[in-house]
């Protein structure tokens, strides 16, 4: 049940990040790159919600991401939902901090995802080598220090559409 | 079965159901079958991308300066179109320059870039990711925008057509790793592939001959090898050419003549058609 309900706002908040995305990010760059924000999104989703709907949430922003990329559909879905997944197990085995922990696992998450969309973006004929010297430390980097703020936001939304039960 | 396993394994099988569905848009996309049902999300995100775009770049100009040097602007804006179109209008008599020397016995004419009917369309997006270089444009197939159509802006070649839904098109900048097309040499009338370099790489031209003698400078040009572009349309202009006397070929550096990051307005060239030279390839 939250799942789904979980779900019914995953669904146009991505529609809304990927405009942000693709409209309005690229004439703002940082360092020459723009951040991924449905893929943080979903990241701090998972480092808040738990692994199941995180992958989910991954899902749909690399799903929505995949159509106005002319790359192959599928690739960003899959490969955000790889890096979201291995972060929320390395998460599992993590001590609980809300500051250093979200950003490591943007680190560690982007690493991955960065590296497997240049392995997926190889298969179709992509210079391996070019993709990830394209954008890879840059948007490290910005992933890293942007989902602080991104993963505070989504913590209050949360608290504030399913607050904790109060026990007596 | 506790909790933990149970939630374990709804994680894992979720996991897998949707892995294999990516795996199956990526063959059901490579093989052309997505394109229609995609268009029906594609064509309102990027009615609400084209408004967004419109705002963003309200926003920047406010970002960028104080409104009263709007006028200044403008007077700039005018300047700059006629700067580029002096500039085109130098490449291509550059370019008749070129050919006049080498077919002045032969010719009495100049040949130039044929007339074609264009469309003007705006960039409302970029590409999701950042390796992949490709834009959005707010004219699709309602507009007779079709695959493969190429697409200049008033300074030269842009790209290429790659996807289309009623109301915008995906284009393949030709600076795209995956982008290959025909060229030509102004001057030395060098002919070979010009290959994008992706994000950060340069334009080049590979496998020229060596009997040719490269300039840097020279202006180059669609080909029209191979059918997908209409000859002599402006790429750009060679900027280094690395020559190694004991290879069997050279490769030649292009600069663009496009300004990828500021491009705004565009041409889709419509009345151009494509040849399949696939059948010619074919051995049966």
């Amino acid at each position: 049940m939250m799942i789904s309900s979980s779900i019914i706002l995953a669904v146009p908040l991505m529609l809304i990040l990927t405009v942000l995305q693709t409209a309005v990010l690229p004439y703002f760059p940082l360092f020459g790159v723009t951040p991924s924000l449905p893929f943080l999104v979903a990241l701090s989703w998972a480092v808040l919600r738990g692994v199941n709907e995180g992958v989910v949430w991954a899902f749909i922003a690399g799903f929505f991401m995949d159509l106005f990329t002319a790359a192959p559909v599928g690739g960003l879905a899959l490969t955000y939902m790889i890096s979201v997944l291995a972060a929320s197990l390395i998460n599992d085995r993590l001590p609980t901090n809300r500051f250093i922990i979200p950003m490591l696992l943007a680190a560690i998450a982007t690493v991955i995802q960065q590296l497997l969309y240049a392995i997926y973006l190889g298969i179709f004929g992509y210079s391996i080598v070019q993709v990830i010297a394209a954008s890879f430390l840059p948007t490290v980097l910005l992933n890293t220090f942007l989902i602080m703020p991104i993963y505070w936001m989504l913590y209050f939304i949360q608290r504030a559409v399913w607050p904790k039960p109060i026990e007596v | 079965m506790n909790l933990n396993e149970a939630q374990r394994r709804i994680r894992w099988v979720t996991f897998a159901v949707l892995a294999i569905l990516a795996m199956l848009l990526t063959v059901l996309d490579r093989t052309g079958n997505l394109d229609t049902a995609f268009a029906v999300i594609r064509d309102p995100m990027a009615s609400i991308m084209g408004w967004t775009s419109e705002r963003t770049n309200d926003l920047e100009d406010v970002l960028e300066g104080p409104r009263d040097l709007e006028t200044a602007r403008s007077e700039i804006a005018q300047l700059q179109e006629r700067i580029d179109k002096l500039e085109r209008e130098n490449e291509e008599l550059r370019e008749i320059e070129g050919e006049y020397q080498l077919l002045l016995d032969l010719f009495n004419r100049a040949r130039q870039a044929p007339d074609y009917q264009r469309l003007t369309g705006s960039v409302i997006g970029q590409d999701s990711i950042q390796a992949v270089r490709s834009i959005i444009i707010d004219k699709g197939s309602a507009d007779d925008v079709r695959v493969g159509m190429p697409v200049e802006s008033s300074r030269g070649l842009v790209g290429q057509v790659f996807r289309t839904t009623p109301n915008s098109s995906q284009v393949v900048l030709i600076t795209d790793s995956s982008s290959a097309i025909p060229a030509r040499l102004g001057t030395s009338r060098a002919t070979g592939i010009l290959s994008g370099g992706g994000v950060g790489g340069s334009l080049t031209i590979d496998w020229i001959d060596l009997k040719h003698q490269l300039e840097v400078g020279e202006v180059v040009l669609t080909s029209g090898l191979g059918g997908r572009f209409p000859q002599d349309l402006v790429i750009g202009r060679v900027i280094d050419v690395d020559r190694r006397e004991a290879e069997l070929f050279q490769r030649a550096v292009v600069q663009p003549a496009v300004d990828f990051e500021s491009l705004e307005v565009l041409f889709v060239i419509t009345d151009f058609e494509p040849v399949d030279t696939e059948i010619f390839s074919e051995t049966e």
